[in-house]
């Protein structure tokens, strides 16, 4: 009896010591290359990368339906309006703002409050973008995987967000915080007062979408007041801007990035009377030094891949490996308080059409002393030339969004610009090979990406690309 | 009392059977009918009784016997068995003839143990070292092709070293990343068989068993069901390959060399036209880019602007030499086999090669009767150039057919380039892509028998490689005017290491009960570890032109992915065999793995299988010699990848960035909660023998349902994740299997063997999880809206292939399947009217497939043949619709007629307009445009989709076998000759390369796209081999 009980202790013993050492030795499935937490600084900043990252998306997203671009290619989709599949632009906007999510969280818990206020505003600025592409989204059952289906919320609501997310966030920055920004921040280097003036300008935008004019004008005096306020993410000798990798590209014969006849003719005195000095700064010449645009949606014709039209060439204020995305400038502001005064203050809209103006072409420069000095006269006499220093009680609309378009050469606000101004920039037509369903209308919204409709299927609602988003009724 | 009564019995029964027990000795030697030499090894048994022998390295024997009426069976692996009862004589000389017919045939079974195939309740073939080899393929998966039912092999192109995907019974997984294929074992141990593809553009990778050289092989099984795997537990849970080593056998040394030289050129080519060279719309320019929408060539009359035959002039003659030496011998203590391989291939694509060399060393020592240990070491040292052969085809497509494209350098390195393209050849040489894998596989082995009806065993197993990869694209080289292969230039160093470890360890209780009954028992635990480690390093924008070195790039990034799973298992296997007829076989094994939630991580799964040899128990015509049924029902789980739960922060690529590292958060979710798969098999079949073993059927019918499939759905972005990890469906495979062999001529010293092999596959999709509309495994680029997607959709077979096509009025608005018989709607503009609608074009799962083995021999000559064939399967062509957008097909040859397209109008008439076929202004007036290719035919992927169904001649080989009385002569123990050809497309529909080749690598899942693979070979071959 006594050994039979040794015997159960020992077997007891040693099946409990082989389980628990068997258990230990399976205990190996925690994720060796990625974390299960991250620090929200490490969070920001590849939220304030992506951001910029997003707005050079949704530039190139709607460059070719503003006709800042057009394709080398005939009847390419995104010059004839087709419907074309965004769901990687879709995708990269809702991993930013999943990211923001889980930095509201992580701030609101450990009172790190200037993290918590600057997650607010991009939150926002993203949230914007894409109500602004898509009209209804998936927001209020979205980020915490709630559900697999999140169901769509309405876009005018979504809009009350975006405008509350900023006034949250700028009350936030106000506050004491456990923890503070610094060079983790790619937009403003943790310059809380310039992120303050970013929310106040976002404001603005929100708010001219939507003709709300008074205001807007209160939200953009707290807004920048200098090119140097910009928000804008320079890029890096190690992942250069997007928009010089196309250039680059381009040069090495993967085509894209070819200027369109809409935007040359716009600037080189063929729309309006006067060349504009900032055409040579902003896009490349043929090889013969002459401007030449591609209609949208005809292709290149018989010219071939290099040298007989303008495109994008690397090196430019906008091509450079290093140079920055421009999120949202001073220039624009200016455009939308002219936009915001001309109804009731002609004085003021005529100033801040003058200020937006000067404040692009300062961005520009040359390298060379004296072709700079050239264009500083050159500016001045833009400034002054008849057909743009008009005088405030010349001041139409047509003349601020002509600048503003130029102003916001790549931006994706220009789409909403042109919904909102009925695409009627001067002399732009409807691309060639236009999608045989617009019925000989230019575009009004992006159709749900495929990703969306396959996996969310039940709540994507089913719209045409005619149909308009609220704020472009 | 009652125990003496027992012992009285006892004596009793001892002195009844004392008189039986009057021994009678007998001796012998045992011999190989085939060349006389003396078989040691051969196990002699006496029928009816566990009693036996095993002769010696002199193929001696001797035995004791209880009668003249005992009978003495003699069996030996790779021989027929022989029974010869004894009578009076007191010597025996026996001679074994070589196993021809199946019906003996022993099979490898889980765990190396080696089994009668009679013995087994479930399907199993076997494929001996003659038909591995005779097809002189590298790669051991491709000397499968054709041969086993239930087996499909496809060549993922002809590159060398290039993967082979292997699916037994259908694709039993609905996740696009899984891996379909089976578990290969190597003498017991498994080794890895992934396929590591290349970052970027496809390279045609090896998959690793390509590391083994086929020439070691003694013999190859294949467990197809869940029965045969069962004990393999959740890594065999779509079968297993079972591979057996050549072993040294006691007796004088011998060594053999065999000696192998191929040729390699492209298996077949689309149908191309010549007529017309560079330009547009009909007009010659020699800077155009395009390449064959230009003048007629003929018209042109212009010896600076005639056809190349670029196609014929590109690619070369590939090579691949092949030299194995092996030495093997030993006594009866201690056996070796030791070999050294080396093969060496240059592809067909200019500056393609791999190589392989290898060396093996294995031996058993049998230290007593109670005790045996073997060890084997096996190392590869394996790689070559991957061309990136999808790059360097699609650049053929846009290559001018008027411009040499083997003129591609200039002297300064700098590229020849026409109309802005990339020369595919130059590309292919300064673009590398470089492998060097160094592999052990090793193995240990200890079997104990402390008494006769016990063993103790163990075996530690060994795999491990290291994968060192270089990729270099030059940058410019700065010489003014040179177009260069990329504006920066890029380096990529990866270094992969992986080692597998297994260790087994099994106890093995025999027991004879009575005359009757016969049972074994084995019970083991199984521990299994895999860990991984990738690194890599790439840097761009070269500093100084020409200098490949990470120092010399401004923009380096590292990143690095570890991963480790664990898995340990216990299982029981009971055999009980009753009166040698009727066999039932009772398994069970628990799982516990790393990768599943702790609450839900081990798992229990049975299997039970049962076969009746129906011929030894009732009586039957004497036409037929043997016949069996068998039936098994068995569950397999399985489990999932490493480091799928949870969620988890990721920094993206391309930090640090100013100093600054950034954090987002996975888009990979996975249930926390996640469950093990099942797949739940049955099995019926049966084999029969007639006249004598001259016919044998062997047929199997076999479904298969996968339940509870872990799957990464993809899920909204808005939810915050984009994938979710979890069970989400169910997929059933089911079919027959029929292997027909029959030897119609034996006469004299010819003899001529047939074995033929048919498989059907039907498979369904039987549940997606709900909210789930669809699993998309992968799409494929096609113009202008002719891009294609395999989906995977409840109800629907794996495999659907959709894209556009055109518009037929009559269809059913419900149906997402083309009906391609219904007439096309026909424009006002007198073409064909596409939808965008995406409908299924076609499957690429094939549902029909088999192969046909004839043997014949004569004396020293021996002549066979396999032929293969699938059916019941499309796929979608890429490489035609290339040839479509650029004016380079014969059907092109066209473009100055005018047609009436068949079809209806919207009115519902019959179409009877005449449009012109041509770009630009037609004879009628009419500006058509690009013209009906490039507006109309490369944009509607119906046109692509096509049935690819083959019948090839796998492999002819004629060989020679110098006689004995020629050796006697020579110091030569045997001799041997063979030429044999591979891959010979007998008859095809499909207009293209080789239809088998296809793009997604053996790893993939996306069968049914061709991509601009790797262009499949046809190979001749001319081989010695030799023996001392």
């Amino acid at each position: 009896m006594k050994f039979r009980n040794k015997l159960t202790v020992l077997i007891c013993t040693s099946v409990v010591l082989l389980a628990s050492a068997c258990e230990s030795f399976l205990d190996v499935n925690e994720n060796p290359n990625n974390p299960e937490d991250a620090p929200v600084s490490g969070l920001l900043t590849n939220s304030t990368l992506e951001t910029a990252r997003n707005v050079y998306r949704a530039g190139s997203a709607t460059s070719n339906y503003v006709q800042y671009l057009a394709s080398p290619n005939p009847g390419s989709s995104s010059d004839t309006m087709d419907p074309v599949d965004f769901s990687s632009t879709w995708f990269n906007l809702y991993n930013v703002m999943t990211d923001l999510t889980v930095i509201i969280d992580k701030s609101t818990e450990s009172g790190a409050n200037h993290y918590l206020g600057v997650a607010q505003i991009l939150m926002a600025l993203n949230l914007g973008m894409t109500v602004d592409f898509f009209g209804d989204i998936p927001y209020s059952e979205g980020f915490d995987f709630e559900t697999v289906t999140p169901a769509y919320d309405d876009d005018e609501e979504l809009y009350g967000r975006v405008l509350s997310l900023l006034d949250q966030g700028i009350a936030n920055l106000q506050l004491e915080t456990t923890m503070s920004i610094g060079d983790d921040d790619f937009i403003f280097q943790g310059d809380i007062a310039q992120w303050e003036k970013f929310a106040y300008s976002l404001k603005a935008r929100y708010l001219i979408h939507t003709q709300s004019y008074s205001e807007a004008l209160t939200a953009l005096t707290n807004g920048f007041v200098s090119n140097s306020d910009d928000a804008k993410v320079f890029f890096f000798e190690q992942a250069f801007n997007p928009w010089a990798q196309v250039a680059i590209n381009n040069a090495n014969l993967l085509l894209g990035g070819w200027i369109s006849e809409q935007f040359i003719q716009a600037m080189d005195g063929t729309s309006y009377p006067t060349f504009d000095p900032r055409l040579p700064l902003m896009v490349g010449t043929t090889s013969t030094g002459e401007f030449v645009g591609t209609v949208n949606g005809a292709g290149r014709g018989n010219a071939p891949e290099q040298g007989a039209r303008s495109t994008l060439i690397p090196g430019q204020y906008y091509t450079s490996t290093t140079s920055p995305i421009l999120i949202s400038t001073y220039a624009e502001l200016k455009f939308i308080e002219a936009e915001a005064a001309l109804p009731t203050d002609r004085n003021r809209a005529y100033a801040a059409y003058l200020a937006g103006i000067e404040a692009h072409m300062d961005m520009l420069s040359y390298d060379e002393e004296e072709d700079q000095a050239a264009y500083e006269a050159a500016k001045a006499a833009y400034l002054a030339d008849p057909s743009v220093a008009v005088g405030a009680a010349a001041l139409t609309l047509d003349l601020i969004m002509k600048e503003k378009y130029v102003a916001l050469f790549l931006h994706p606000e220009t789409w909403n610009d042109a919904r909102r101004f009925d695409y009627a920039y001067k002399d732009m037509s409807l691309p060639e090979n236009l999608n045989p369903d617009l019925n000989g209308e230019f575009i009004r919204r992006l159709a749900y990406p495929n990703s969306e409709v396959s996996r969310n299927g039940n709540n994507v609602p089913q719209v045409s690309l005619l149909d308009r988003i609220w704020w472009d009724q | 009392m009652k125990k003496s009564y027992v012992f009285m019995l006892f004596l009793l029964v001892c002195a009844l059977a004392l008189p039986a027990m009057a021994q009678q000795q007998i001796k012998g030697k045992v011999t190989s009918a085939e060349d006389g030499l003396p078989l040691p090894g051969v196990s002699i048994l006496i029928q009816g009784t566990s009693t036996g022998t095993v002769s010696d390295v002199d193929g001696n024997y001797s035995i004791s016997v209880p009668g003249p009426e005992s009978v003495l069976v003699f069996s030996f692996i790779g021989y027929q068995n022989k029974t010869q009862t004894v009578g009076s004589s007191t010597t025996i000389n026996i001679s074994l003839a070589t196993e021809t017919s199946q019906l003996d045939e022993v099979i490898v079974t889980a765990f190396g143990i080696s089994q009668e195939k009679k013995s087994l309740g479930y399907a199993a073939q076997n494929i001996d070292a003659a038909e591995i080899t005779k097809t002189r393929q590298p790669n051991v998966v491709n000397s499968l092709q054709g041969q086993v039912a239930g087996v499909q092999v496809t060549n993922s192109g002809g590159a060398p070293g290039q993967s082979a995907r292997i699916i037994i019974r259908g694709i039993n997984s609905l996740d696009p990343s899984a891996d379909n294929q089976p578990l290969f074992v190597v003498d017991g141990v498994p080794v890895d068989n992934s396929t590591v593809e290349s970052s970027g553009t496809p390279r045609g990778m090896s998959n690793r068993i390509a590391d083994i050289n086929p020439n070691d092989l003694e013999s190859m099984s294949v467990l197809k069901g869940a029965a045969a795997t069962a004990l393999y537990g959740v890594r065999a849970a779509n079968g297993a390959v079972i591979i057996t080593t050549k072993k040294g056998k006691a007796g004088e040394i011998r060594v053999d060399f065999n000696s192998s030289l191929g040729f390699d050129k492209l298996a077949k080519m689309p149908e191309l036209q010549d007529q017309y060279g560079q330009g547009f719309s009909g007009v010659r320019d020699d800077n155009s880019f395009w390449p064959a929408w230009g003048a007629s060539i003929a018209e042109e009359n212009d010896p600076s602007y005639v056809y190349q035959d670029n196609w014929n002039n590109a690619f070369d003659t590939g090579i691949q030499f092949d030299n194995s030496l092996s030495v093997s011998g030993g006594n009866e203590k201690a056996t070796f086999y030791g070999s050294f391989g080396r093969l060496d291939q240059n592809g067909i694509i200019p500056f393609s090669t791999w190589d392989r060399t290898s060396a093996k060393l294995s031996g058993t020592i049998t230290a007593s009767e109670k005790f045996n240990f073997t060890a084997s070491m096996n190392y590869t040292n394996s790689g070559g150039n991957r061309v990136p052969h999808d790059r360097f085809l699609e650049r053929m497509m846009y290559w001018s057919e008027t411009t040499d494209v083997t003129d591609y350098i200039n002297p300064d390195g700098t590229m020849k380039s026409t109309g802005g393209n990339t020369n595919p050849i130059y590309d292919a040489r300064f673009s590398t892509y470089k492998d060097d894998v160094n592999r052990i596989i090793g193995n240990l082995n200890f079997n104990y028998s402390p008494a006769d009806w016990v063993t103790l065993s163990y075996r530690l197993g060994m795999d491990t490689y290291s994968d060192s990869r270089e990729a270099i694209t030059p940058g410019p080289m700065g010489i003014d005017g040179e177009v260069p292969l990329s504006s920066t230039g890029s380096i990529e160093e990866t270094k992969i290491n992986s080692r597998d470890l297994t260790s087994n360890f099994y106890i093995t209780l025999k027991k004879q009960w009575n005359e009757n009954w016969n049972t074994q028992l084995r019970l083991g635990n199984d521990i299994f570890e895999r860990k991984s480690d990738r690194i890599s390093l790439s840097g761009s924008n070269f500093v100084i032109p020409g200098f490949y070195n990470i120092n010399n790039t401004t923009q380096v990034f590292g990143s690095q992915a570890k991963s480790i799973r664990r898995l340990v298992g216990f299982y029981g296997d009971l055999m009980v065999d009753y009166k040698n007829f009727l066999f039932l076989n009772i398994t069970g094994r628990n799982d516990i793995s790393s990768t599943l939630p702790k609450d839900n991580n081990s798992f229990f799964y049975p299997s039970v299988n049962l076969g009746y040899v129906f011929s030894e128990n009732l009586s039957l015509p004497s036409w037929l010699t043997f016949g069996k049924l068998r039936a098994s029902i068995a569950e397999v789980g399985k489990d999932t990848s490493p480091h799928l739960l949870g969620a988890t922060f990721v920094s993206p690529d391309g930090y640090p960035l100013d100093g600054q590292v950034g954090f987002s958060r996975n888009s990979a979710f996975g249930d926390p909660n996640l469950k093990p798969e099942t797949t739940q098999s049955l099995e019926f079949g049966t084999q029969l023998a007639f006249f004598s073993n001259r016919l044998n059927l062997d047929v199997t019918y076999y479904k298969s349902n996968a339940k509870d499939q872990i799957i990464p759905v993809p899920v909204s972005d808005a939810t915050g994740f984009s994938s979710y990890t979890t069970n989400a469906g169910e997929i059933e495979n089911r079919g027959w299997e029929i292997v027909l062999g029959a030897t119609p001529v034996e006469k004299g010293d010819f003899r001529w063997d047939v074995t033929a092999n048919l498989t059907t596959n039907k498979n369904e999709i039987k549940e997606i999880r709900e909210g789930i509309d669809q699993i998309v495994v992968g799409s494929q680029f096609g113009y202008v809206g002719s891009t294609v997607t395999m989906i995977l959709k409840e109800g629907q077979a794996y495999g659907n292939i959709y894209g556009s096509s055109y518009t037929r009025p009559g269809a059913n608005p419900e149906s997402e399947t083309l009906d391609r018989s219904l007439p096309v709607l026909i424009g006002a503009n007198g073409f064909p009217v596409r939808t965008g609608t995406q409908l299924v074009l076609g499957n690429a799962v094939p549902k029909f497939f088999g192969g046909l083995r004839n043997n014949f021999s004569y004396k020293g000559l021996e002549f066979s043949f396999l032929i293969d064939f699938r059916t019941g399967m499309e796929q979608y062509n890429q490489f035609a619709n290339f040839i479509s957008a650029f004016g380079k097909g014969s059907a092109s040859l066209a473009r100055n007629d005018t047609r009436v397209f068949d079809g209806v109008l919207a009115d519902g008439s019959q179409n009877a307009k005449e449009v012109w076929l041509g770009q630009g202004v037609g004879p009628d007036g009419v500006n058509y445009g690009a013209g009906y290719w490039r507006n109309y035919h490369r944009t509607t992927s119906e046109n692509f989709v096509t049935d690819a169904s083959f019948l090839k001649l796998r492999n002819i080989t004629l060989a020679y076998r110098l006689s004995a009385s020629t050796l006697e002569r020579t110091p030569f123990r045997t001799a041997k000759i063979s030429l044999a050809a591979n891959n010979i497309i007998l008859s095809t529909p499909w207009d293209g390369f080789d239809p088998e080749s296809f793009s997604a690598g053996a790893g993939g899942n996306a069968v049914g796209f061709t991509g601009l693979g790797f262009p499949g070979v046809q190979s001749y071959f001319l081989s010695l081999n030799l023996g001392l």
